[in-house]
């Protein structure tokens, strides 16, 4: 019976392309009494790990503060800011699964996240027709989605005419048109230019993340509203429940894309990549696979902007529509790999650590406040050119401008590294991480 | 019965300096593209350095004069932002740009992308450094202008800035020599050459490397002398913003033009700028009461002529597949 199992499964993984044909012949043929759990938990070894790093982070970096002090609170970005990673790394991601994954570089990709995050703050004011401003939070989440997809169809359609750098630019067109829609339109607000937020009288509890209409499988997320939770010996202050709940979204958004990238979909998707005129000569229309691939992407963007919007509880043209939110998602694409999926939520943690690192508040560490504890005065104060002490040299040319050096570290990756951190290590690898650890762990375990 | 008339002559002449502005932004990128097939995402920041270059020269030399002089004073800090931004636009190109060509066309754009956020933060620290703010306009540079663009000029019964009658001139100005350093020099004919087919220019014997240098500087440059214009008007001023501000409409402009044609270029910087200066009108009047409009028509010109005409106004259908 189990037998049997395996081998469907085993035979549907390989129509679905997750594990290539010669790893399941030489599978079935040797390991034939292994169960598919075991067979299963293998494969996603490398999945596994990263998760548990995720889930054990919040605990370890306020074990790390409580014992390190100054150094690991310099170094190591605040659970608040992880949780920023996640949602910004969702949409980072769904950007990368257009652009990176087909060839298209949807340069409008933010008008997707802002529909998200505006819709979640507009139906919570009650000012969406239809649906009342109690929606539970991943209903109105859901929905937002739908609605940045069936705008990325209406923008797709149009656009999947051109290619290269004028559909780079049409997309940036649309997004344009709806920012600036967005932000003059008075409807919204009563300061539209400002953006929304929810209002507190209509919605006093934080937004919920879990089972819609289940109470006991629901938890608040928000830096104030957000639930508190006690377990075991664990106390899980609003910050953690935030970034548990996130990443659990971000999370179930991630398989879901990293199935859809290793289906015959996903497969065609890089065939467009590669050559399209030879795609379209093989038979595939590749029209209907750049627009489902589009509204795909859209759809997890719109997520993504439901979270952002739904920890901040507001959202303003300028952080959500704006091209340069786009930029963003470009950047943490190429520093955390271009078409490799997970690679922008590494790029953007790369790029928010560095950015806390610098901060000019130095909110949770960073480098002023580390130099300050650890260096004598005498050097902080030191005289350098023109009366400038070498504190103030920091605090001139380092803090608060991190663009600076990440747009340096973009530029290096560009020229240098054009497959980003993950490409890199794929590279050494010889393969995907997930492929290639549980092959060294079989060789260890030899 | 002058009304009418002035209303139109007032419309019309504030189109057409919203135009050279648009004209001025978007030269230089579209002189990069026809050659090099590089769309130039850092142009945006060019311009912003050359703002801030020509405002410093401006302060520091011509704060009191006026008359001849101030105009004196603004050829020359024109001239040094031009020089300044296409020495670092040749950099650019030497440095970063020449290494990608073999490259998908995207990478040019990711890495010009990058050279953007660290121009913008490079003029952001040097901005606060010296106590002023990056978002406000700078004043001091605003503060420069010589009192005869300052003030209104009657003209057929109207009442026309002096500002925007400058603009209009040192547009057509700039438009018209480098359309003659394009079509009635030899480099022009070179560059033109280039632009058409660059492995058979440099199959006859061009050297095509040292005119993709050449090129790149100019069109930076032209980006610097865009800024040394745009920091005289209180709409836009020398700011650290003033980068994407300018960046957009300057894309809008080369896209409905057609990618890398001039011709294109300057017809579709007629049309953004005079449709930019009748909404403006009908949103002052009361007539449209969005205060977006003329932005939001800008945006959807550029839609609406990729839907319609993706190759642009002059551009021809192949251009695309460079």
């Amino acid at each position: 019976m189990f037998l049997w199992f395996a081998r469907r499964v085993s035979r549907v993984k390989r129509r679905w392309g997750v594990i290539s044909t010669e790893t399941v012949d030489r599978e079935t043929a040797v390991d034939t009494d292994e169960s598919w759990v075991r067979e299963y938990a293998r494969d996603h070894v490398a999945h596994l790990l990263v998760v548990a790093a995720f889930g054990v982070y919040p605990l370890l970096y306020s074990l790390l503060v409580a014992l390190g002090g100054g150094v690991a609170g310099a170094f190591l970005p605040r659970p608040e800011t992880m949780t920023a990673v996640f949602y910004f790394g969702l949409f980072a991601m769904s950007f990368d699964f257009i652009s990176g994954y087909t060839g298209y570089l949807s340069f409008g990709h933010a008008a997707f996240y802002g529909t998200g995050g505006y819709f979640v703050v507009l139906v919570a004011n009650g000012k969406v027709p239809l649906l009342p401003a109690d929606t539970p939070f991943m209903v109105s989440m859901v929905l937002a989605g739908v609605l940045a997809a069936l705008l990325a169809v209406v923008i797709g359609s149009v656009s999947f005419r051109l290619s290269g750098v004028y559909f780079a630019m049409i997309t940036l067109g649309f997004a344009q048109v709806m920012y600036v829609f967005m932000r003059d339109w008075g409807f919204l607000s009563s300061n539209p230019r400002d953006g929304v937020a929810v209002s507190n009288d209509l919605h006093p509890a934080g937004f919920e993340i879990g089972i819609p209409g289940v109470d006991a499988l629901n938890l608040a997320i928000g830096p104030l509203r957000g639930d508190e939770i006690e377990w075991l010996f664990l106390d899980l202050g609003a910050t953690e429940v935030s970034y548990y709940m996130v990443g659990l979204v971000v999370l179930v958004c991630y398989f879901a894309m990293q199935r859809m990238v290793h289906s015959p979909f996903g497969r065609v998707l890089v065939a467009i990549r590669e050559n399209e005129e030879r795609a379209r000569a093989v038979g595939y229309n590749t029209f209907r696979y750049k627009l489902g691939a589009f509204a795909a992407s859209a759809f997890f963007a719109g997520v993504a902007g439901a979270l952002f919007a739904g920890v901040r509880r507001s959202v303003s043209p300028d952080n959500s529509l704006y091209f340069l939110v786009s930029g963003d998602a470009l950047l943490a694409s190429i520093i955390g790999g271009f078409g490799t999926l997970a690679g922008p939520l590494y790029g953007w943690l790369f790029d928010r650590s560095v950015v806390e690192f610098l901060s000019k508040t130095g909110a949770g560490g960073g480098l002023l406040p580390l130099l300050r504890e650890y260096l004598p005065g005498s050097v902080v104060e030191a005289q350098l050119v023109g009366g400038m002490t070498f504190g103030e040299g920091i605090e001139v040319f380092l803090n608060g401008h991190a663009p600076l050096y990440l747009g340096a570290v973009f530029v290096a990756f560009v020229v240098y590294v054009p497959g980003g951190l993950l490409g890199w290590v794929r590279n050494r690898l010889g393969g995907t991480v997930a492929k290639q650890l549980p092959a060294y762990l079989a060789k260890l375990r030899r | 019965m002058t009304g009418a008339l002035a209303t139109v002559v007032e419309v019309f002449v504030s189109g057409m300096a919203k135009a050279s502005l648009y004209a001025m932004m978007a030269l230089g990128l579209t002189l990069i593209f026809g050659l090099l097939g590089v769309l130039n995402f850092a142009h945006g920041s060019l311009t912003m350095v050359g703002a801030y270059v020509a405002g410093l020269v401006m302060v520091t030399f011509a704060a009191g004069s006026s008359g001849l002089g101030a105009v004196v004073w603004f050829v020359v800090a024109a001239l040094v932002a031009t020089t300044l931004v296409g020495g670092v636009g040749a950099a650019m190109e030497v440095g970063l740009i020449r290494k990608l060509y073999d490259r998908p066309p995207i990478y040019q754009i990711l890495l010009t992308f990058g050279v953007t956020l660290v121009l913008d933060e490079l003029m952001r620290i040097v901005v606060l450094f010296y106590g002023q703010q990056p978002r406000a306009d700078w004043r001091a540079a605003l503060g420069t202008k010589p009192s005869f663009v300052d003030g209104n000029v009657s003209v057929l019964g109207a009442s026309i800035p002096a500002l925007e009658l400058f603009e209009v001139a040192f547009g057509v100005l700039v438009v018209v020599a480098v359309w003659a350093f394009l079509t009635q020099t030899r480099y022009g004919l070179v560059v033109r050459a280039g632009s058409e087919d660059d492995e058979m220019a440099s199959a006859l014997g061009v050297d095509v490397r040292r005119v993709f240098t050449v090129v790149f500087a100019l069109g930076a440059g032209l980006a610097g002398l865009a800024g040394a214009l745009l920091m005289w008007d209180p709409a836009w001023g020398a700011s650290v913003p003033l980068a994407s501000e300018t960046l957009l409409p300057a894309f809008v402009v080369v896209i409905v033009g057609g990618l890398g044609t001039f011709r294109g270029t300057v017809i579709a910087a007629v049309l953004v700028g005079m449709v930019d200066g009748v909404t403006t009108y009908f949103f002052n009047e009361g007539i449209i009461t969005f205060s977006g409009i003329s932005e939001l028509m800008i945006f959807l010109i550029l839609v609406g002529v990729l839907v319609v005409r993706p190759q642009g106004i002059a551009g021809q259908a192949e251009v695309g597949g460079h």
